[in-house]
């Protein structure tokens, strides 16, 4: 999952796949606006045919945080 | 549709009804179905909701809405209106604890909520007395429109109170602005040829902003458009895939960020056109892009018009219903300008502020008289607290008087409204909050006496902590981004007050 977030997370900032860690932050550290951000799970939404809950969004601050949401949408 | 016809809200939903009758209004999704509904369903089951509010009450009440945009929320707050009652829109990213406190301040009787906000109704009925009816879109409202036939509607006066929109001020506690039915139709019929009943409106901003609800809302009802309703920031580019609009309202970080995707695509593929790139994300059939609610850069608008789009900048607030200028959208030269002003508006500049009057400007802050005395002069000019200038019918922008951080994405931020939540907080002498960067800064002048026995560190950990309990009590649009302490106290005005824009900064330490 962290993988295939690294590969989306891409197009939308310019920064070094590298320098992607599950502790990266989307917005301070790798420069999503909130409009990005939103994009971003819009995708990932249709990449794995999931609902992601807008409630849940405010708590994803890290590559982590998102990662882990999504590994849990399909336990 | 005829002018002269409309005189208040009700006049508008029911004129709709006469004049587009079966055609479709609202377009949204409902799972994996796309619902639709006519100009007529709204009509009915809006007078089915005012006949059943006023059967219950015999005064005039002040109901509440929270959800997403779409049919049912249009029904409570149209419900509402064409009762002669008034609505509070409520934004949906509130947290409870700010929902009672609006509920409170608003006098609300009855609350219509959308089954995500279930879960604030037990606070609502321990912290709000005065909420007698709570009515859920998904079981009470569609009950209630089942047992209820559309009633003919007493008229209602046009200088009825409609609206209270609840809006950042400067003073750090939201302001209730109250917004007549004769406000609202006034911005929404100020100007002419906006748009024709073939048109396809996608609805992307919160409906609780007026500017989604006179711009989106009121225009389509009035030009006949059929209003696509995206059910999620996060699904815009596939909403505007599904619904192919040709009419879209943005915020300029919106369009700055699909600019951004557009470009990228094109210098992976150079062979592309521009034009099919943008045609690919924005569907075939867009012609016009409206921006509003912060500052389009002309760079960008420019670059729309290049890939072949009409757009155009709007400026206005919520105290003017809110356009007090609108986008020339056949207007290429791109000058900086805010847009033109709307017919029926005069703008006046007093010591280099704008200050507007017009039909559409608000009755006044709704229990508050002190700043509604700082805000109306008495002759009736709105002081509108930025720094411009007119040429010609353009309006030109050059600073905001008032201390309010506008975020790209139209968000507005009382600095001291977040200011004020660090009150009383014993490490902390002075708190300054402002934009830097795009983002939320707060910056501290730590209380040597109390944090005399320790480290830096142990100083900064504390500023992190706090700030994150504060973060974690506000949307997210408010969170504080950077942290930054200084050695030496914030430099003051003579009346000892903090001045905001500080020479020297503090270290960053996060």
């Amino acid at each position: 999952m962290f993988e295939k977030l690294k590969e989306l997370i891409i197009n939308y900032v310019e920064v070094d796949p590298e320098n992607i860690s599950p502790e990266s932050r989307f917005i301070e550290d790798l420069g999503f606006n909130s409009y990005d951000f939103m994009s971003l799970l819009g995708d990932l939404e249709m990449e794995f045919d999931i609902m992601v809950d807008e409630n849940e969004v405010v708590k994803l601050r890290t590559v982590g945080d998102a990662a882990n949401y999504l590994e849990s949408l399909y336990q | 549709m005829e002018k002269t016809k409309i005189k208040t809200l009700q006049d508008l939903l029911r004129e709709s009804a006469n004049e587009y009758g079966d055609r479709v209004f609202i377009r949204e999704k409902n799972g994996k179905e796309i619902a639709e509904k006519t100009f007529k369903r709204l009509y009915e089951d809006s007078c089915r909701l005012a006949g059943y509010i006023c059967s219950e009450y015999s005064d005039v009440i002040h109901t509440a809405v929270i959800g997403n945009s779409g049919y049912a929320w249009l029904v409570s707050y149209f419900g509402t209106v064409c009762g002669g009652n008034a609505c509070v829109p409520l934004d949906a990213q509130l947290p409870c604890n700010e929902i009672c406190d609006l509920l409170n301040r608003a006098d609300v009787s009855v609350f219509m909520y959308d089954k995500k906000y279930e879960s604030m109704t037990d606070e609502i009925r321990q912290k709000c007395p005065n909420v007698k009816e709570f009515i859920s879109f998904e079981n009470d409202l569609s009950r209630i429109l089942e047992e209820n036939d559309p009633v003919e509607l007493d008229e209602v006066s046009p200088g009825a109170l409609a609206s209270i929109s609840y809006t950042s001020g400067t003073t750090g506690k939201s302001k209730g602005v109250m917004l007549l039915h004769r406000n609202l139709i006034d911005n929404a019929m100020c100007q002419d040829n906006e748009s024709t009943a073939d048109d396809v409106v996608l609805s992307i901003l919160p409906i609780h902003h007026i500017y989604c609800f006179t711009c989106d809302i009121l225009c389509s009802l009035r030009y006949g458009n059929q209003l696509c309703i995206n059910d999620s920031m996060m699904r815009i580019a596939q909403n505007l895939k599904l619904f192919r609009p040709t009419i879209i309202m943005v915020v300029p970080m919106i369009a700055e960020t699909i600019y951004k995707q557009i470009k990228a695509v094109s210098q992976a593929h150079p062979e592309l056109p521009l034009r099919a790139i943008a045609q690919n994300v924005f569907g075939d059939r867009l012609t016009t892009i409206y921006s509003g609610g912060a500052y389009l850069p002309p760079e960008l608008q420019k670059a729309y018009h290049e890939m072949g789009y009409q757009m155009g900048q709007g400026y206005g607030m919520t105290e003017c219903s809110p356009r007090i200028t609108t986008a020339d959208r056949f207007d290429t030269e791109c000058a900086g300008d805010v847009g033109i002003i709307v017919n029926g508006c005069q703008v006046k500049i007093e010591e280099g502020e704008i200050m507007v009057k017009s039909p559409s400007v608000m009755a006044g802050y709704y229990k508050d008289e002190a700043e509604t005395a700082k805000a109306l002069t008495a002759d009736g000019w709105l002081r509108t607290g930025d720094l411009g200038y007119v040429d010609g019918k353009k309006l030109f922008i050059t600073g905001r008087k008032k201390n309010l951080i506008i975020l790209s994405n139209g968000e507005n931020v009382s600095p001291e409204e977040i200011e004020n939540k660090f009150a009383g907080t014993d490490f902390i002498s002075e708190i300054l909050v402002y934009s830097e960067d795009g983002m939320i800064t707060a910056e501290i002048f730590p209380n040597g006496d109390f944090c005399k026995e320790m480290s830096a560190e142990e100083v900064e950990k504390l500023f992190e902590n706090k700030v994150m309990e504060i973060n974690n009590s506000m949307i997210s649009a408010k969170n504080i981004r950077r942290l930054r302490i200084r050695e030496k106290e914030f430099e003051k005005t003579t009346s000892k007050k903090i001045i905001r824009n500080q020479a020297e900064k503090g270290r960053i330490i996060k």
